[in-house]
């Protein structure tokens, strides 16, 4: 049987990497592999995906997996993002393991017939490594529960990332986060049947939810794309502290900053993608960080 | 110059945004931030012309960040799309189709991609032909939009996807960083100026000041680039603070070839406190310091600035131990 998986994260996450991960956990464990991203115009925070596929007869599929047995979803916020769509094509019975600290809730009930799978991924990847990556983690939660053991999942692990050019100590801190990850779950048996009907290519129409379509004569329209949920921190100014020496106005790369009408500086949470570079620059330490909640 | 601007402190910075948020560049990107501060002082009528690279990916239809008017061309053919542009203006403007209020500036942006390499003649040609344009070059050293390969504008040390540090190479890029200011300088251009994002005031400044010069005007940003250097993006602008403080990135501008540092750092931080900051260089310090090309680093850097200090009479004081 063949075990189709597809990542969904947003660039930095490591969604290429894990699909890696897995895929090479997958040969040690004696299994024949593909894995792959989507390559085009990625940046950090922009959602992406990658794909990973294993079985233990030859693989005679290619091409991108439009109907995967196990969907894993990085960040919760690109369950509602339309370019994203990570359920999308999730076959009956199959499962979606998602990094959220909201529990099985995440996914809101949308899909009645898919197991859900909540693992606190960031959480886990802030105390191991102090960095949102959640390469090592993603695919050891989707190895557990896809049965792959797990001595192949960390030579794998151990392999992937030396080959991404990461120092000792993070490789050793990477492979302690997948053992975490690892003992957290159990592995599922899934029987997974695929979604009646024509596959369909996600549409391209560009539809912001709530918003309708953009008009595109209008200058400056990038603001209903909303990149706040590319954060992992958020922003906040205390307004008792801040003296309004705008630097922090100053140096934010996205305009995300503003000064209002009673000059004070404000911070529009739907578009500012977290950098910190405010939270670094600030003279005064007006400006301090809380772990994101997810959309509102 | 200090006496005439009306850019004294970063407060005086105008208020008025000609990016808008929701673009899609990495978190802590310096390109976009030199493109946002630039278009601050220019105001709002601006054509801009682009080169591939990663600012172009900001213009993803049918959303755009920039509230003036943006013009794609070929890699290498920006300067060209920007004389295109110019001449149309002139000649619309001349004929009375098209009052003079609605003239605008016309600069051309690219990455260090275009600007040392692919573009490198396109831009001859416009300062040869003396084209009255803007050119702001966000330098991150690399062709970061592709994936972070070596341009002629990587520094000695540096390790990307394609002089990464091995075996063979330990030290990652052998090659020097390609001295785009002289080059363009000794073409005869009216004004050239390097510009760091965490100078400000600085940077304001001669955005400003190239607002008097009729002719090509160009600018060469450092623009720090956490994805392709491999920090946090909440360090960007220290990075940038640190490149100057180092002396790695002189500040400076010439006017009519007469170059003139516009900071001038009192006593140079060691390169090797900039260099740790970047997972690039990480093979230089570990897993043992590989202190013979630091020092080579650190020599250059002290070799640029005794000529500098000894041309213009500075006051520079080189690290401790320096040879």
């Amino acid at each position: 049987m063949i075990v189709r998986v597809r990542f969904h994260g947003r660039g930095g996450q490591g969604a290429k990497t894990a699909s890696r991960i897995l895929g090479t956990a997958a040969f040690n464990a004696g299994h024949f592999i593909q894995d792959f991203p989507v390559y085009g115009a990625e940046r950090r925070g922009a959602p992406v995906a990658s794909f990973t596929r294993f079985s233990d007869e030859e693989i005679t599929e290619r091409g991108f997996i439009f109907s995967p047995d196990v969907v894993a979803v990085m960040d919760d916020s690109l369950i509602v993002d339309p370019l994203a769509n990570p359920l999308a094509g999730l076959r009956k019975g199959g499962c979606a393991v998602i990094n959220t600290t909201k529990g099985a809730d995440a996914v809101g009930g949308a899909r009645k017939d898919v197991v859900v799978v909540p693992v606190a991924l960031t959480e886990q990847a802030l105390k191991f490594l102090g960095k949102p990556v959640l390469s090592a983690g993603i695919a050891a939660a989707v190895a557990r529960v896809s049965g792959i053991k797990e001595e192949s999942l960390l030579a794998g692990v151990d392999e992937e990332l030396r080959e991404v050019g990461l120092s000792e100590d993070m490789v050793k801190r990477n492979l302690e986060f997948a053992k975490s990850i690892y003992g957290e779950l159990a592995p599922l048996k899934l029987k997974t049947e695929e979604l009646p009907g024509k596959e369909e290519l996600v549409p391209l129409a560009l539809v912001v939810s709530g918003e309708g379509t953009e008009d595109v004569t209008r200058t400056g329209n990038s603001t209903v794309r909303h990149t706040g949920n590319w954060r992992t921190f958020r922003p906040a100014i205390d307004y008792e502290k801040c003296t309004d020496c705008m630097i922090c106005y100053a140096y934010c790369p996205e305009s995300a900053m503003s000064v209002g009408s009673d000059g004070r500086v404000k911070i529009d949470y739907d578009n500012c993608k977290g950098c910190m570079i405010c939270l670094t620059e600030c003279p005064l330490r007006a400006i301090s960080q809380t772990r994101e909640g997810g959309l509102q | 110059m200090a006496t005439t601007s009306r850019f004294k402190t970063l407060k005086d910075m105008p208020v008025e945004d000609y990016l808008t948020p929701g673009n899609t560049m990495c978190a802590g990107c310096g390109g976009i931030l030199a493109v946002r501060i630039f278009h601050k002082v220019l105001g709002p009528n601006v054509a801009w012309i682009n080169a591939a690279g990663c600012m172009t990916i900001t213009m993803s239809y049918p959303l755009s960040p920039i509230k003036s008017n943006w013009l794609y061309t070929a890699f290498a053919s920006a300067p060209a799309g920007a004389q295109g542009v110019r001449d149309a203006l002139d000649f619309l403007i001349a004929k009375g189709r098209l009052p003079a209020s609605e003239d605008m500036k016309v600069v051309v942006v690219t990455g260090d991609g275009a600007a040392y390499d692919i573009g490198f003649q396109a831009t001859a040609g416009a300062i040869d032909r003396n084209l009255d344009f803007y050119y702001l070059c966000y330098d991150n050293e690399a062709y970061g939009n592709t994936g972070f390969q070596m341009s002629t504008s990587t520094p000695f040390g540096a390790s990307t996807k394609t002089t990464p540090a091995t075996e063979a190479f330990p030290l990652g890029n052998t090659g020097r960083k390609k001295d785009l200011f002289e080059v363009w300088r000794i073409q005869k251009a009216p004004y050239v100026a390097t510009l760091s994002n965490s100078h400000g005031v600085d940077f304001l400044r001669k955005v400003e000041k190239g607002g008097t010069i009729k002719g090509p005007k160009l600018y060469i940003d450092f623009a720090a680039c956490p994805t392709g250097w491999g920090f946090d993006p909440k360090d960007s602008v220290e990075v940038e603070k640190l490149v100057v403080q180092t002396g790695i990135w002189p500040l400076k501008e010439s006017v009519n070839g007469v170059v003139r540092h516009t900071f001038v750092p009192r006593s140079l931080v060691p390169v090797k406190e900039y260099l740790k900051t970047q997972e690039r260089f990480r093979h230089l310090f570990e897993p043992a310091e590989k202190s013979e090309a630091v020092s080579i680093i650190q020599s250059q850097v002290n070799e640029y600035w005794r000529k500098a200090a000894a041309a213009e009479d500075l006051d520079v004081r080189l690290p401790e131990g320096a040879r």
